[in-house]
């Protein structure tokens, strides 16, 4: 089915004056593959709305122009109506299911679209031999890490049967050997003649699918390549247009243990833990993070690398467990950094961890964290990356040493990624040490100095960078 | 410019999100008056368990009346619904009039009064009394609710409830409290609202 | 062995009636019948927590009832007569929650006539609780590694402050996670006013009978009992 946008403008508010689309025109063939890419806040996750017919149907805001579905104009359709034709798979796996367990998720649409359940299991049936999802079925989606209620949110949509797939940023939350399970999804989706529309900061794993590549920049369509072409421009021209890398950033490391050279570190003993003493979850002897440096830890979804995060910010473990680490002084940045900010402005925020009267030792952290001119700011009416620092210099006003961070780039384009690495590495000349779990090969050779790896709970490989 | 439309207009395609916001703030709102109602536990306190209920959850309250659409349906579903799971809970059928009105009423606050402060604020004060009523019954049929009560408590407790059954006046101040309750809440939540969501982009 | 959500709602309705409205002895053949049925469902976990505790402060029930001793022995009786009170509640409700799916739960409501404007929120409501519990938690635990205290002396000083710390990030998490969810489910067709298939069949069964008759049964001996 092919997609028509016809000189259309969007605005989120009353006036169309604000828009963050301007007189876009885009034609997208049926069983074409077309990833829309551009920076964050560039209006590519609105292109993508007015594809699923959120834009005009739901979305409140003021347009002109049309969107067509082969020659229907959704305007004049329902989202019920729309959803026969378009599937959508969001960013966030956390809030996109309606359903408690995994079975009932995946045959949710096709029950909204009033199918006969024989159809439905046999779809059912079909799209987890498909998706290879055997071991996910019957499932808690408490349970499910992201990357597994990703896949299970594809397959939701794949049971519906539609001839299109909006994905908006799918890979945001995912560790490499997931983003390589969604490749093959959308391979599949277009093998079968598919039309595939994807979001997307990340394009590596796209590179050998995707049919042409659209930049979206301040609202407007500014050009597009096919994926070789823009290989061929080299990565410097992708990063200066903040796209990340089209090739996979191999890690390759100097073989050296940091242990060899080390002179000064901060060390656990003991990190062991298990819900049943037969699996154990995590299971490390000794774990020595060198001083005012930076450690990535990799790993796959589930090899432990959340638990371990916990058990060195004493919030898990048993009680010798934490009270080692408290005595160490830790801090988490947490991946929802939502949870962890709770004033009304973000001086308020760095005081609250500190003597009230030290107003000037707050601001200079807040300075050296560019945070300078969001002073009487609201935390959570800050960007992603705002946020992130808030809650970083947060932690650096707690005088804690050793400070974790949970995926502080998931879901970011190349240039918040560098404002990132700027930061750690500020962070790091500060005299902190720091700890980064992480699934961005380019945060790590940008900034980390060690590499830790972990598996199945245990350390297998250590080197420095 | 040609042909500009406002999008996201009232549809089927937008009481979606009214039908789960009324979901979510539901679920909210009975896990923050169950904890708030807590206090009511140590009999001299009873009657300002409703005080505290209706301080607590007007934050929750007034950000549900500015996210729906349809106040007077919303509304009135919010309230059933707790109705329905204090029937589950062994109340009285009695209950389930007053919770219809008291939804139909809120409702008309926030239809009339628009979502101007005086509209939230009379939509919570009106909302308060879903939680005050629910002790309505120990003056309206003391001997059930006593025998209600005497399966719930201890003994001296229940004798607290009887004394309290003895005179009206208490039933006034549970309605009072309840009431204050709300209008204390109201400007708490409007500070609230001025101060954090406002500024978030939420409200 | 499976009910049909019908039939569950029917079990609700009659054991929280059971637990509330009579005398305390009563709630026990409903409990018995919850219990048996998380039997046969395999929730072993649950049971060898919920048995003991339930044991023993239903012993303790009757003796602490008589307890005259002042305010502080009326509000530990207060605490554990409702621990006792709420646990064949709780027990009625997990056993739902944890065999009833969203979907079987929104067939049975629409074989009875009611309507999808209803039910939606319901099942989102229902849905929604685990969730509550889950963002607060990561709330806390937030709280905690910042060092920030229920009681301290910041706190002490503006109560309001507490309200704001809990209740502010947990609202704003929860109405970004409703508005995500809102627009996840509108895009896959949940609509007020198209008819929905289920995938798991519902019905009545020989197992729904028992659980009928059982119910007025024991509803049955208590009103006769009480004449």
């Amino acid at each position: 089915m092919k997609i028509t946008l016809k000189d259309v403008s969007f605005s989120y508010t009353d006036s169309i004056d604000d828009a963050i689309l301007k007189d876009v025109n885009l034609q997208i063939e049926s069983g074409e593959c077309v990833v829309l890419a551009g920076e964050s806040g560039s209006g590519k996750t609105t292109i993508s709305k007015l594809i699923n017919g959120l834009i005009p149907l739901y979305q409140s805001g003021t347009m002109a122009g049309d969107v067509f579905l082969g020659d229907k104009n959704t305007s004049d359709m329902t989202l019920a109506e729309i959803s026969k034709y378009v599937g959508s798979v969001f960013q966030n796996p956390r809030s996109q299911f309606f359903n408690i367990d995994t079975d009932s998720e995946i045959a949710f649409g096709c029950e909204n679209l009033g199918i006969e359940p024989e159809e439905i299991r046999r779809r059912i049936e079909k799209t987890v031999e498909d998706f290879h999802l055997e071991s996910l079925l019957g499932r808690n989606i408490f349970h499910l890490s992201g990357g597994e209620k990703q896949k299970i949110a594809c397959a939701s949509v794949n049971a519906t049967d539609p001839d299109i797939f909006v994905l908006d940023e799918p890979s945001a939350n995912l560790d490499l050997k997931t983003v390589d399970d969604l490749a093959e999804i959308i391979k599949l989706w277009k093998s079968r003649g598919k039309t595939v529309v994807v979001v997307e900061h990340r394009l590596h794993y796209l590179r050998d699918i995707a049919d042409r590549i659209i930049y979206v920049k301040e609202g407007r369509i500014e050009c597009e390549w096919t994926p070789a072409e823009l290989e061929a421009k080299g990565p410097d021209y992708a990063a200066s247009l903040g796209l990340r890398s089209i090739k996979l950033v191999q890690l390759g490391g100097t073989g050296v243990s940091p242990a060899a050279q080390r002179d000064e570190s901060i060390t656990f003993r003991n990190l062991r833990f298990a819900y049943q003493k037969k699996f154990p979850i995590l299971d490390i002897p000794e774990l020595s993070l060198p001083k005012g440096k930076i450690t990535a830890l990799l790993g796959h979804n589930g090899a432990g690398k959340s638990t371990l995060a916990q058990l060195v910010c004493s919030l898990r473990g048993s009680w010798s467990q934490k009270r080692a680490a408290r005595r160490l002084g830790t801090y988490l940045i947490m991946q929802d950094v939502n949870h962890q900010l709770f004033t009304e402005s973000v001086l308020d925020e760095v005081l609250l961890g500190m003597n009230p009267k030290d107003e000037s030792a707050a601001l200079e952290i807040l300075d050296s964290l560019n945070l300078k001119d969001y002073v009487e700011k609201h935390p959570m009416a800050l960007s992603g990356g705002q946020k992130q620092r808030v809650a970083i210099a947060s932690g650096v006003s707690s005088n804690r040493n050793l400070i974790v961070f949970d995926e502080p780039t998931s879901g970011l384009d190349y240039r918040q990624m560098l404002a990132v690495s700027a930061t750690l590495k500020a962070l790091a000349k500060r005299g902190k040490t720091l700890f980064v779990i992480t699934h961005d090969p380019e945060l790590v050779l940008n900034c980390c100095h060690h590499v830790i790896r972990m598996d199945h709970g245990r350390i297998v490989e250590e080197y420095s960078l | 410019m040609p042909n500009v439309k406002t999008t996201g207009k009232k549809s089927s395609n937008t009481l979606v999100r009214d039908l789960v916001n009324v979901g979510i703030f539901a679920a909210l709102y009975f896990v923050l008056a169950f904890a708030s109602s807590s206090i009511g536990y140590i009999p001299a306190l009873i009657i300002f368990s409703t005080g505290s209920i209706s301080l607590v959850t007007s934050i929750p309250l007034f950000l549900f009346f500015l996210k729906i659409d349809r106040p007077i349906f919303c509304c009135l579903l919010f309230s059933s619904f707790f109705g329905c799971v204090m029937l589950m809970m062994g109340q009285s059928l009695l209950m389930l009039p007053i919770f219809v009105t008291v939804g139909v009423l809120t409702g008309f606050c926030l239809k009339i009064l628009h979502k101007s402060f005086w509209g939230l604020f009379s939509a919570n004060v009106s909302m308060s009394l879903l939680s005050s009523s629910m002790m309505l019954p120990l003056w309206l049929s003391t001997e059930e609710y006593l025998a209600y009560a005497s399966g719930m408590s201890d003994e001296g407790y229940v004798a607290k409830m009887a004394e309290l059954a003895n005179s009206y006046w208490p039933l006034v101040a549970i309605f009072a409290f309840g009431i204050l309750g709300a209008v204390v809440g109201s400007f708490i939540a409007r500070r609230v609202m001025k101060k954090h969501f406002e500024r978030i982009g939420l409200a | 062995m499976k009910l049909d959500p019908r039939t569950k709602l029917f079990l609700v309705a009659a054991a929280n009636t059971m637990i509330f409205s009579v005398p305390y002895a009563y709630s026990m053949p409903m409990v018995a019948a919850v219990l048996v049925l998380l039997l046969l469902e395999k929730k072993w976990k649950f049971m060898s927590v919920f048995f003991p505790v339930y044991a023993i402060a239903a012993l303790c029930f009757d003796y602490l009832k008589q307890l005259d001793s002042g305010m502080i022995g009326t509000l530990l009786a207060a605490t554990v007569l409702l621990i006792c009170r709420m646990m064949p509640v709780g027990v009625v409700f997990y056993y739902i929650m944890a065999t009833t799916k969203a979907n079987e739960f929104m067939a049975g409501m629409s074989k009875m006539h009611v309507p999808n404007k209803v039910t939606i929120p319901l099942t989102v409501m229902i849905r929604f609780f685990p969730t509550v519990f889950d963002e607060s938690r990561a709330i806390s635990t937030a709280m905690k590694m910042r060092g920030i205290r229920l009681f301290s002396l910041h706190t002490l000083k503006n109560p309001l402050t507490i309200l704001e710390y809990r209740l502010i990030p947990l609202l704003v998490s929860i109405t970004k996670i409703g508005d995500e969810l809102s627009v996840a489910a509108s895009t896959r067709a949940l609509a007020p006013d198209t008819r929905r298939t289920c995938i798991v069949p519902i019905g009545f069964h020989v197992q729904d009978a028992v659980v009928f008759v059982y119910c007025i049964a024991v509803i049955a001996f208590v009103v006769v009992s009480h004449i």
